[in-house]
């Protein structure tokens, strides 16, 4: 065991190479636990750090590491079981990334308790980089990049740490060197990214399970929601192939309500009958959209989506893109949609009869409303007019913040508050249509959406959530009618938060209503976007598209096995050039420097000296071509000699040294006066 | 079983490099045909991650998790031909061996030049003794320098140790690869029989004179002093004279001329062959630290008497290999 050095210069105790390696090590394991600080329970955090803690101090050997005795042994098994149980006490269970990145950080921890020889510490670095893995499948957004090539610097600094464990190899020289071979291996991780095959499909599945966020409900009681929770956050990001929609045709479809309560409006679980025929008018509307993870089973896409983008998500009849699995992780297909559509088959008798039902006993005013509106307008067009003039001119008015109403929510609304949001206003509409005979149903999802200049795209945020309701005509079919619109007009062009502003907490109302800040935030969040459009998702679709634009046309696997084949030796042929630079070159100290000097110098008027010249040899080389420069030359070859070979305290050389480099200042302006 | 046919595959393989590179001579450069380089254990396992986060990435589609694992793989493949470069060109310029006595150490002394401008780290200097590898401490060596590394080997038993190659080995810079190269040099250390034996050493002192004319330590009885020389016993010394002026200087003893002892083996006789041989290694320790000439008579080899370290040396090597079969050391 060695003690401590103290280094006179430092502040605090040097550490050898032995507690450098050690150090590295702790330093790794803990930096990898801190990438994982948001997921992990604090309890696995408080325990990897104390573990690094007392590493450390072991390794500055103020108290000892646990021995090797059995009790220790079984001390470690004992622990080793402890931490088992309590990851699975946290969170339930053992597969999954959060738990098992637990897990890993409470194995890596106790490992380093156990660390002795060079083998456990590459161990922990292992343990380092699953760490690292873990955390990219967590989470791949453009902040962590940093952070991650960061940690792989450090880790790969401390292989050399440990590897070397000499006084030479200090970690400024291992830093300095993993970031070189870094730099040298970026263009092959470049190249290889870009052209190594990306295999489609999963081998094994690790629930990934994590922070559940909500978005859109399958069901929808207007009269239950006192506020309207605000959120700023996006739903999801839409990029056009071509134009964008006009903002009045951007409604985003969602689940569709069908069965009414009088309070409630709840999604049917299956389909009961026959849903029409519908076919899109016009050209399609391609879109790209990235859903954010919001842990619910809708895929949105414009009002009326044609085909269902993947094999696990199924277009329902009535137009909801459903998948098998909750979105729990960002997803992004193409869709295309059609705004205006045309049913082509009629709506069957026992559809007519569902969507037009209501319960026999909630919201009385409103269906006898409903059915003297009626009689008085046999047409229905005329009839859906007659109602939303009634919105129009009885004084509704928008607002996030509806009063609560009783279990008759439509009767409360209509004749008594006045005063509700989007789904106050569908559930409405839709109850009174019904009652008219008119079959109507609710549509939630979204409408509208921020256009981001910088980046192209449209953010469509959970504020813009919204309500409409779809009525059936016969021989025109599905018809989207937005009683909203007819109250707020703007609500179809603009978003919630711009009618509202006060629905907006202070902090956020702020970013958005100054323009230099929401000009920073679109610059911000166009750079994410393409980060995730072009990096986070690339894949083997965008890599053919990648060797069209090379002009490799079609070649598919063999383009991309030629390109990463010529990129490899590309890189081979590169490093083996380069690799002078990439190695450590030994700065030549100050006297070695000042006699390189004096030696370029004289070189203008004598023979440069032999590398086998010794100094006196070469000044008197240089006393005979010049003789007036001879004792200067000898003068500085003698003070070279001694500071070169001489002893000597370390303040006397100091001085010497500036002697020297004066004297070898003078000779140069002497050589150059004489010239 | 199984260690038989390793052992048998490593003496092919090592019989197989001395063929193809044949004997060396110094000073000797680390071309590059004679350079080898494997991934070391640790570069095994680093591999073996590697691959899973391959596996991982590809199955998760996770850009970032492949981007980090081509980006370490290739630090992998930088830092194998770092291990490449680290040896390549390395000139060793000298090789020797300093005999010892058995049950302590001897050494392989090895100098190496650096011709080129970038550092050399981590030089190790290793040789396989009796099954198991000697690893020497790690040598770094700046650009444009020469320094030496010593091997310690331990010596277990009097005799030979033939040095059959030197192994000089990198594991710079990650600790991913090893490089190495095989020196093949007419090497060999000779283990001195421990200098053991309580027998007082023959009093009679042979030659021309008749009196005893052994100088004792402490004897003031020296002519002159002169500059120190390599080989002089440290009781040669005139340390006072060193404390006035900072030199060395030897004193230079009036021993007449042709004034010594024999040790003969013949006056051991009723001891085993180690422990005569042990005693006369202590015998002509001894001497030689007082300073006194001497010769050894063994069987069937004669030393002529003489002095210094040198003459110690021959005596010591004279007596390591009595009865051992002079096999011809290359």
């Amino acid at each position: 065991m060695t003690p401590v050095v103290r280094d006179q210069r430092q502040r605090f105790p040097r550490l050898d190479a032995e507690q450098t390696a050690a150090t590295a090590a702790i330093v790794v394991l803990t930096m990898g636990v801190l990438l994982h600080a948001s997921t992990l329970p604090i309890w696995t955090l408080v325990a990897v750090l104390g573990c690094s803690l007392w590493r450390f101090i072991a390794a500055l050997n103020i108290v000892p590491l646990p021995g090797t005795r059995l009790a220790i042994r079984a001390a470690f098994i004992f622990a080793t079981a402890l931490a088992l149980l309590a990851v699975l006490a946290s969170f339930r269970t053992l597969n999954g990334l959060a738990a098992g990145t637990a897990l890993l950080s409470m194995m890596g921890a106790l490992k380093l308790l156990e660390t002795r020889t060079p083998r456990d510490e590459r161990v922990v670095i292992g343990v380092g980089l699953f760490l690292l893995l873990a955390a990219c499948l967590a989470n791949q957004t453009l902040t962590r990049v940093p952070l991650y090539l960061l940690y792989a610097w450090v880790c790969c600094a401390a292989f050399a740490l440990i590897a070397q464990r000499s006084d030479s190899m200090t970690p400024r020289t291992a830093m300095r060197l993993a970031g070189r071979a870094l730099l040298a291996a970026s263009p092959l991780a470049i190249v290889f990214f870009l052209f190594f095959p990306r295999v489609a499909g999963q081998f094994w599945a690790l629930p990934t399970g994590g922070a559940a966020s909500t978005g859109l409900s399958d069901e929808m009681s207007p009269g239950s929601i006192g506020k309207l929770i605000e959120f700023y956050e996006p739903a999801f990001r839409v990029r056009f192939e071509s134009a964008a929609p006009p903002p009045p045709q951007r409604y985003w479809r969602g689940p569709v309500l069908t069965h009414f309560d009088g309070f409630t409006w709840r999604r049917a679980p299956y389909s009961q009958y026959r849903e029409p025929l519908v076919e899109g008018i016009g050209a399609a509307v391609r879109q790209r959209i990235t859903l954010e993870p919001h842990n619910r089973r809708w895929w949105f896409a414009l009002d009326t989506v044609s085909k269902s983008p993947r094999s696990d998500v199924f277009l329902t009849a009535d137009h909801q893109l459903v998948s098998l699995q909750p979105v729990d992780e960002v997803v992004s297909y193409e869709v295309e949609s059609h705004t205006r559509t045309r049913s082509t088959t009629a709506l069957s008798s026992v559809a007519e009869r569902m969507l037009t039902a209501l319960p026999g006993s909630r919201n009385p005013r409103s269906r006898r409303f409903a059915r003297e509106l009626r009689d008085r307008t046999p047409d229905t067009r005329a009839f859906i007019g007659q109602v939303l003039e009634y919105f129009r001119t009885q004084g509704f008015r928008y607002s996030l913040e509806p009063p609560r109403s009783s279990l008759d929510s439509v009767d409360d609304f209509l004749f008594d508050s006045r005063l509700g949001f989007c789904g106050h206003y569908a559930s409405a509409f839709a109850t009174i249509m019904r009652a008219g005979g008119v079959p109507a149903r609710v549509v939630t999802g979204y409408l509208g959406g921020e256009w981001n200049p910088i980046g192209g795209y449209l953010i469509v945020r959970q504020s813009d959530a919204h309500a409409w309701t779809e009525v059936w005509l016969d021989g025109a079919g599905w018809m989207r009618v937005d009683p909203t619109g007819v109250v707020e007009p703007e609500r179809l062009t603009r978003g919630v938060i711009d009618l509202l502003p006060n629905a907006l907490s202070a902090p956020t109302r702020f970013m958005h209503h100054s323009p230099w800040l929401t000009r920073a935030l679109m610059v911000w969040d166009g750079a994410n976007h393409w980060w995730r459009e072009n990096v986070v998702e690339f894949d083997f679709r965008q890599q053919l598209a990648l060797l069209n634009n090379l002009g490799l046309g079609d070649t598919g696997w063999r383009g991309l096995g030629m390109l990463l084949a010529a990129g490899f030796i590309g890189w081979l042929v590169w490093i083996a050039y380069s690799l002078r630079h990439l190695m450590i070159r030994a700065q030549p100290d100050r006297v070695a420097r000042a006699w390189q000097r004096f030696c370029t110098t004289a070189a203008g008027f004598v023979t440069p000296r032999a590398s086998d010249e010794t100094a006196l040899a070469f000044v008197s080389r240089i006393a005979t071509a010049r003789p007036e420069l001879g004792s200067a030359a000898r003068d500085i070859a003698d003070r070279y000699n001694a500071l070169r070979y001489g002893r000597g305290m370390a303040a006397a050389r100091r001085r010497q040294l500036n002697v020297l480099e004066h004297a070898i200042d003078t000779f140069a302006r002497q050589s150059r006066e004489r010239t | 079983m199984l260690a038989r046919l390793r052992r048998t595959l490593a003496r092919r393989g090592a019989a197989w490099v001395k063929r193809r590179q044949g004997v060396d001579r110094l000073p000797a450069v680390v071309h590059a045909r004679r350079l080898y380089i494997l991934p070391s254990r640790s570069g095994a396992g680093f591999a073996a991650l590697l691959l899973f986060m391959l596996l991982a990435g590809l199955n998760y589609a996770n850009s970032l998790a492949l981007f980090l694992t081509f980006l370490l793989a290739g630090v992998a493949i930088v830092s194998m031909h770092l291990a490449h470069r680290n040896l390549l060109g390395l000139r060793i310029t000298m090789a020797q061996t300093v005999n010892g006595f058995a049950a302590q150490t001897g050494r392989i002394v090895i100098a190496f030049a650096n011709d080129a401008d970038v550092t050399r780290f981590a030089l190790r200097v290793s040789v396989d003794l009796d099954a198991t590898r000697l690893v020497s401490q790690a040598l770094e060596l700046p650009g444009r320098t020469q320094r030496r590394q010593d091997l310690e080997l331990p010596l277990a038993r009097r005799g030979r140790v033939t040095i059959e190659r030197i192994r000089i080995s990198t594991h710079y810079p990650f600790g991913l690869f090893e490089a190495w190269t095989w020196l093949h040099l007419p090497l060999s250390v000779l283990a001195y029989p421990a200098a053991r034996g309580g027998r007082s050493p023959p009093a009679a002192a042979h030659g021309g004179t008749e009196q005893l004319a052994v100088h004792r330590p402490g004897d003031d009885e020296w002519s002159h002093l002169r500059a120190f020389r390599d080989g002089d016993s440290p009781r040669q010394i005139a340390w006072a004279a060193y404390a006035r002026t900072g030199q060395l200087l030897s004193k230079e003893y009036v021993a007449p001329r042709g004034a010594y002892r024999i040790f003969d083996i013949g006056e051991l006789r009723g001891l085993a062959l180690e422990q005569q041989l042990e005693q006369l290694s202590a015998w002509v320790v001894g001497a030689h630290e007082r300073g006194e000439r001497y010769g050894l008579q063994l069987t069937d080899t004669f030393v002529e008497p003489g002095a210094g370290l040198p003459h110690r040396d021959r005596c010591l090597a004279a007596l390591a290999v009595v009865g051992l079969s002079m096999r011809p050391t290359q």
